[in-house]
């Protein structure tokens, strides 16, 4: 059988009483161990007086000693001298039946003993005692019962965000937690939770932008490809247009294969199964080497190209990721500036010991409404111009995954009409 | 005369079998199909094959228990394997198990023939000095191209492009395979098509427009193929 564990409520409650318990009894000790010593002691001065008294009476006028058991209320004493008694009062020994306290003081010639009923001391002993041994029960369960209604107030709240949590869904996800006083714990609690529904909810609606957006990017080639099979199926054509269908759906299926590959790619790196291998990486050759490969591309629009690499820049980081994120960024710089236009990469390293990879261009630029979601997959800014290009909207997501698993940041900084300048900062790191 | 090799495909996906097998015959290899994992399993174990192209999820027998199994034997047959999964990890253990080279769906067909000239060349001394179609000749020492004479001046991606084209004269080369062997980027994720048909359109101009006859052509949506033209 499982025992399940108490509620936190239980616990509090018990822990609480544990310690009252504790307290309680220890005061209580002490206080009974003071008050006895306290009681003894007074009882014990009083005895010393009258030994005193006995002492003066009997060295004065050792006749009178009877006379104290009169007038002074000493009723249990005895003096002797040696084996004789000089005088003894008339309830000497203190009887068995009750609890006397008997001091004796002797010298050579004669000796004093001197009784006192204890019982009124032990008797308030023992009421003490009682009271404590009622007192405390009493005190005990008030205080349990107390801590228990106050744990219950004081977790109400928990309970209640368990319950509104519990009604969040994925379908519901704009709801929130009420936040009855932010600056209390249980308030701090549920801002942080509600902070962690936000970011679900963004994660989910980008999750189902991208579905949807997949679905449409992957239904576009294949219905291009149905409907070019079909459209040849119903006419009978020469060799030569059979050769020209077959080929324009191997087109089609290239941009299929080509935006799976990316997908699987991006599918891949967020499940974090892309094995990473850092190095140390000359920066610059990175990107001698990158632009070595697109620089055709540039000089068949006649675009400027300067590549600026004076100093060398390293970084630790995996150089076939982050080739991919520079490839795909000088690619897009390339692609979205016009005829002559200007496209510049150069690798820096800032004082603080950063390496900064810049690629710059002079292309439209992109609107302050676009630069929060262009990293976006499937985003694009123009349609209609993106498919006509041949892209497949997934470029620059696959850019900044390849900077950030590099534990890198792209920046974006662009003026509409005057150009567009990414830069990909990585931290200086230790190898 | 140089004798037929004898290719045995595994693969249990008809329309894949089909199109492997024709690819193949067209390449006039005699080509056997096996359609299971079991059957391949006893071709191999009956029959003579200068290659094997090997699935690796087939019913019945898993590829890799096949190719364990053939290796265990002590059969030294090439095999090329197909794989749907490109992790690096089905990879290695199928290049452990003792495959010669591996394929990751979908392929090309030019780029299969490609590999299985590759494995069935394997062991041969590779001491080509000089590389020529018709009247085009690239010398691989001193870096030089000759067309009818005449020196040509091309770039030395022009020049590892019409060589890799020089060395699969006659056969298709697929964007893929310039990506992958020239440009050497493994990833197949990247935007690499435009540069080479950039790079080819540049080549075209200077190996193909001052002269009659053309050499180098475009198959639309396979790749490209050097060879005398036939119309």
């Amino acid at each position: 059988m499982r025992v399940t564990a108490p509620s936190v409520r239980t616990r509090l409650t018990l822990w609480h009483a544990g310690v009252l318990a504790i307290v309680i009894c220890l005061f209580s000790t002490g206080t009974l161990l003071f008050v006895r010593a306290r009681l003894y002691r007074g009882l014990d001065e009083q005895i010393g007086q009258d030994l005193a008294t006995i002492e003066k009476v009997y060295r004065e006028e050792t006749g009178d000693l009877g006379e104290l058991d009169h007038r002074m209320g000493l009723t249990l004493f005895e003096v002797a001298e040696g084996h004789t008694v000089i005088y003894r009062t008339s309830s000497w020994p203190p009887p068995v039946t009750r609890p006397y306290r008997l001091r004796t003081s002797a010298d050579a010639t004669h000796r004093v003993s001197v009784a006192r009923d204890e019982t009124g001391v032990r008797q308030t002993l023992w009421t003490l005692a009682i009271v404590f041994a009622v007192g405390i029960p009493c005190a005990f369960g008030l205080a349990m019962a107390g801590g228990y209604l106050l744990a219950g107030r004081v977790l109400a709240p928990v309970g209640a965000m368990a319950e509104s949590a519990r009604r969040i869904t994925a379908e519901s996800l704009s709801a929130r937690l009420p936040v009855d006083n932010s600056g209390d714990e249980f308030g701090r609690l549920a801002g942080v939770f509600n902070e962690t529904l936000s970011r679900l909810e963004a994660a989910f609606e980008q999750l189902r932008r991208f579905t949807a957006d997949a679905s449409h990017e992957l239904r576009t080639p294949l219905t291009s490809l149905r409907s070019i099979g079909e459209v040849a199926l119903h006419r009978s054509l020469t060799t030569q247009e059979y050769r020209d269908v077959v080929a324009s759906m191997l087109e089609e299926v290239d941009r299929l294969t080509r935006l799976v590959e990316n997908l699987l790619l991006l599918t891949r790196a967020e499940a974090g199964r892309i094995p990473m291998t850092r190095t140390v990486v000359d920066l610059s050759e990175l990107v001698v080497g990158v632009s070595d490969g697109l620089r055709v591309l540039a000089e068949e629009k006649d675009q400027a190209w300067s590549v600026d690499v004076a100093e060398p820049v390293t970084a630790v980081c995996d150089a076939s990721i982050l080739r991919h994120g520079v490839t795909n960024l000088l690619y897009n710089a390339i692609k979205y500036t016009p005829n002559k236009g200007v496209i510049r990469v150069a690798t820096t390293q800032t004082p603080a010991g950063d390496a900064v990879i810049e690629v710059q261009d002079t292309g439209p630029g992109i609107a302050a409404v676009h630069r929060e979601r262009i990293f976006e997959r499937f985003y694009r800014v123009d349609d209609a111009r993106s498919r006509a290009t041949g892209g497949i909207g997934l470029g620059l997501a696959i850019a900044r995954w390849a900077v950030e698993a590099n534990g890198g940041r792209i920046e974006l900084e662009s003026e509409e009409g005057r150009g567009t300048l990414f830069r990909i900062v990585l931290e200086r790191s230790l190898p | 005369m140089r004798r037929t090799m004898r290719v045995l495909v595994v693969e249990d996906e008809k329309k894949v079998a089909k199109a492997l097998c024709e690819g193949l015959q067209a390449e006039h290899y005699d080509v056997r199909v096996a359609s299971s994992g079991e059957e391949g399993f006893f071709l191999v174990n009956h029959e003579a094959f200068d290659c094997v192209v090997l699935d690796l999820m087939l019913p019945q027998r898993d590829g890799l228990e096949v190719l364990t199994t053939l290796r265990k034997r002590g059969l030294h047959t090439p095999v090329l394997i197909l794989t749907a999964k490109d992790t690096v990890d089905d990879r290695v253990r199928g290049l452990d198990s003792g495959a010669d080279d591996y394929l990751v769906k979908p392929f090309a067909i030019p780029e299969l023939l490609a590999r299985i000239r590759a494995l069935l060349r394997r062991g041969r001394p590779d001491q080509i000095l000089k590389l020529h179609q018709d009247d085009l000749e690239i010398d691989l020492m001193t870096r030089t191209v000759m067309r009818g004479g005449q020196t040509l001046e091309l770039t030395v991606k022009e020049f590892e492009v019409l060589e890799y084209l020089l060395r699969h004269r006659g056969h298709v080369v697929s964007r893929e395979m310039l990506t992958r062997d020239v440009w050497r980027i493994a990833a197949r994720a990247t935007p690499f098509d435009n540069v080479i048909d950039v790079t080819i359109a540049r080549l075209r101009r200077k190996i193909d427009d001052p002269f009659e006859v053309k050499l180098l052509h475009t198959v639309r949506g396979v790749g490209f193929v050097l060879r005398r033209d036939r119309g």
